[in-house]
């Protein structure tokens, strides 16, 4: 109950912050509807030409690439929401002020990072919203359960790495290695834009390290095929293992990260 | 008394940050610069404690430590009976830091909205929060402008704010880091009114002040610290800090007569100066009753003859030009 109150607290602040950059927030909201019109066009060139590896998923190019994209936003925010945070708490020297307070690290570092997550959320629906009103994007067999599932585990699995990556700029300010690396890979071998299984074999067998590619396969199969709980088991289960091994090895680093900086008197440098 | 805040050799080195040509050849060596050394520190519940010291003295440092923002390299620092470093949240409950860092708050939030993000903070909920906030803003004379942008705030509004955010959970404890900085004289007055009368008199908070501004220690302060170099030069009660200079000025007056005696003569007599008043003589003495007998059997007439209370600033300037060491068990 109180890490909601004070969840919901960051939440309002940040709302309030980013509301008041006026310019900044409508241009945000208008830049979801550039990227959809551009995937559709891009759509339209691959639209008549048919690949095997996109038939488990229905065959439709615009469906599968905005898909990928749309949920790698939260890849993308699991990442670097918690390390800009962090960055800008140094910068701003608000991050002293946070942590003089009676919350805990955890709460801090999870919470504030909810703003961009409901963001992120309100942008991913945008997209399938403007895929199916306008682009005749099918969602008629979606499984949403099965879709919410997939997607809380996975905004987890992805924390961990985002936590580890915030631990970095803790000690070292600058340089995150773990989110260049992770986001490089996820973007590259993760099934964002084409389907692993054109990949040479070996880079399709890398893919299966990284949790984006369990991510994508299950939130595709549910929204385009509509799969059953059963049939995205394996895609659950996975991100299950990545959540339970990353989430508690990543909280462990920063609450180390943490203590690092305050024996370094380094937690408002930048 | 009972001591509410307690420090053991305290010491605190900070890492330098090393050069690449340092990484290369001696990437193992560790660079650092000290910030405290075996710093001992009581400070009594209930006392305003002035802690007096150059810039880059370790004041922050210290406060920081204190407030658990800073974990020490060596030795222990206990506040209300928790240790800063094993049990943080304890202590976190304890205090209110006020600082001058202005970035510390969020500057397109207003001066309420900030307040009610760090109330949330320190488990302040719904009616409990809300009153909270108006008795600080209140306190604070920021009623009127609480619902304007930080960002829109003089500087003597945002450093009280800075009060009002540290005074939120009326904690035992308040950390006070050189609250009048950067203020106009007239603000600093102000200030000065306001933490004497609303947290000192009226509140009867134990509070740590680090200053270097000696006028608003001796004004506000029952006990005063001094630090240099990362060490505690001085502490104890202002009375007995102030007492720690043995040879005093006293200022005599002279039958008229008697005036043109030259005091330098008598042993014992440091300095001698003229007063504003040609009728009065001031020296700098330790043995003050030989000399007043040497002029009594030169057959002269002491009309008057009064201590001149030396200023903290005076104690100050002793005790930092000799930055010798006199040990708190002397003075407290």
């Amino acid at each position: 109950m109180m890490f909601l109150r004070k969840a919901l607290a960051f939440l309002k602040k940040d709302l309030l912050n980013e509301m008041s950059y006026k310019l900044a927030f409508i241009m945000q909201v208008f830049g979801i509807f550039l990227s959809v019109t551009m995937f559709y066009f891009l759509s339209l060139m691959f639209g008549k030409s048919s690949l095997p590896s996109l038939a488990q998923y229905g065959g439709n190019y615009f469906a599968f690439v905005l898909i990928g994209i749309a949920f790698s936003n939260y890849l993308d925010v699991s990442l670097s929401s918690m390390s800009r945070k962090i960055r800008e708490g140094q910068m701003m020297g608000t991050l002293e002020a946070l942590l003089a307070t009676q919350t805990g690290l955890t709460t801090i570092i999870v919470s504030s990072s909810l703003y961009s997550f409901l963001f992120t959320s309100l942008q991913v629906f945008v997209y399938l919203i403007i895929g199916v009103f306008m682009y005749q994007l099918d969602l008629s067999q979606a499984n949403y359960l099965g879709g919410i599932i997939v997607l809380l585990l996975s905004i987890l699995a992805f924390s961990g790495f985002g936590i580890l990556s915030a631990s970095f700029i803790m000690v070292f300010k600058r340089g995150n290695p773990v989110a260049k690396i992770f986001s490089g890979l996820s973007w590259l071998l993760g099934g964002i834009y084409y389907p692993v299984e054109i990949l040479p074999q070996w880079l399709e067998t890398c893919s299966l390290l990284l949790p984006i590619t369990y991510s994508l396969q299950g939130m595709r199969l549910a929204l385009l095929k509509g799969a059953s709980l059963s049939e995205l088991l394996p895609n659950i289960l996975s991100l299950l293992a990545f959540t339970l091994i990353m989430l508690p090895i990543s909280l462990f680093v920063f609450r180390y990260a943490v203590g690092r900086a305050k024996r370094d008197g380094s937690l408002t440098q930048y | 008394m009972e001591s509410i805040i307690e420090t053991h050799n305290l010491t605190k080195y900070y890492p330098r940050l090393k050069t690449y040509r340092q990484i290369i050849l001696s990437p193992f060596k560790k660079s650092q610069n000290l910030a405290l050394s075996n710093v001992n520190l009581k400070v009594e519940k209930g006392s305003i404690l002035g802690l007096l010291g150059p810039n880059g003295a370790g004041k922050t440092t210290l406060l920081k430590i204190l407030s658990t923002l800073v974990h020490p390299t060596s030795g222990q620092a206990v506040v209300n009976g928790f240790d800063v470093v094993g049990q943080g949240n304890q202590v976190r409950r304890s205090i209110g830091i006020v600082t001058t860092e202005e970035r510390s708050f969020f500057w397109r939030l207003t001066g309420r909205q900030n307040l009610q993000f760090f109330a949330a903070l320190n488990n302040l909920f719904g009616l409990e929060r809300d009153q909270s906030i108006n008795t600080v803003l209140h306190q604070s004379g920021l009623e009127k402008e609480s619902d304007r942008m930080f960002k829109d705030y003089s500087t003597g509004m945002k450093q009280r704010l800075a009060i009002a955010r540290g005074l939120l959970c009326d904690p035992d404890i308040i950390l006070l880091d050189e609250p009048t900085r950067s203020l106009d004289p007239y603000s600093s007055r102000h200030m000065r009114t306001f933490i004497k009368e609303k947290i000192v008199n009226h509140k009867k908070r134990t509070v740590i002040l680090a200053t270097h501004n000696l006028q608003e220690a001796e004004e506000l302060c029952t006990h005063v610290a001094i630090i240099k170099d990362g060490m505690i030069i001085t502490q104890g009660a202002m009375e007995k800090v102030k007492n720690i200079i043995s040879s005093q000025w006293y200022r005599i007056k002279l039958s008229a007569g008697a005036l043109t005696m030259d005091i330098n003569k008598f042993p014992g007599v440091f300095e001698q100066r003229v007063a504003h008043d040609p009728s009065l003589l001031e020296i700098k003495t330790e043995d003050i009753s030989g000399i007043l007998r040497n002029i009594l059997e030169e057959g002269a007439v002491v009309e008057e003859c009064t201590l001149i209370r030396p200023s903290l600033e005076d104690i100050f300037t002793k005790v930092i030009e000799e930055n010798g060491s006199v040990s708190a068990g002397q003075l407290l």
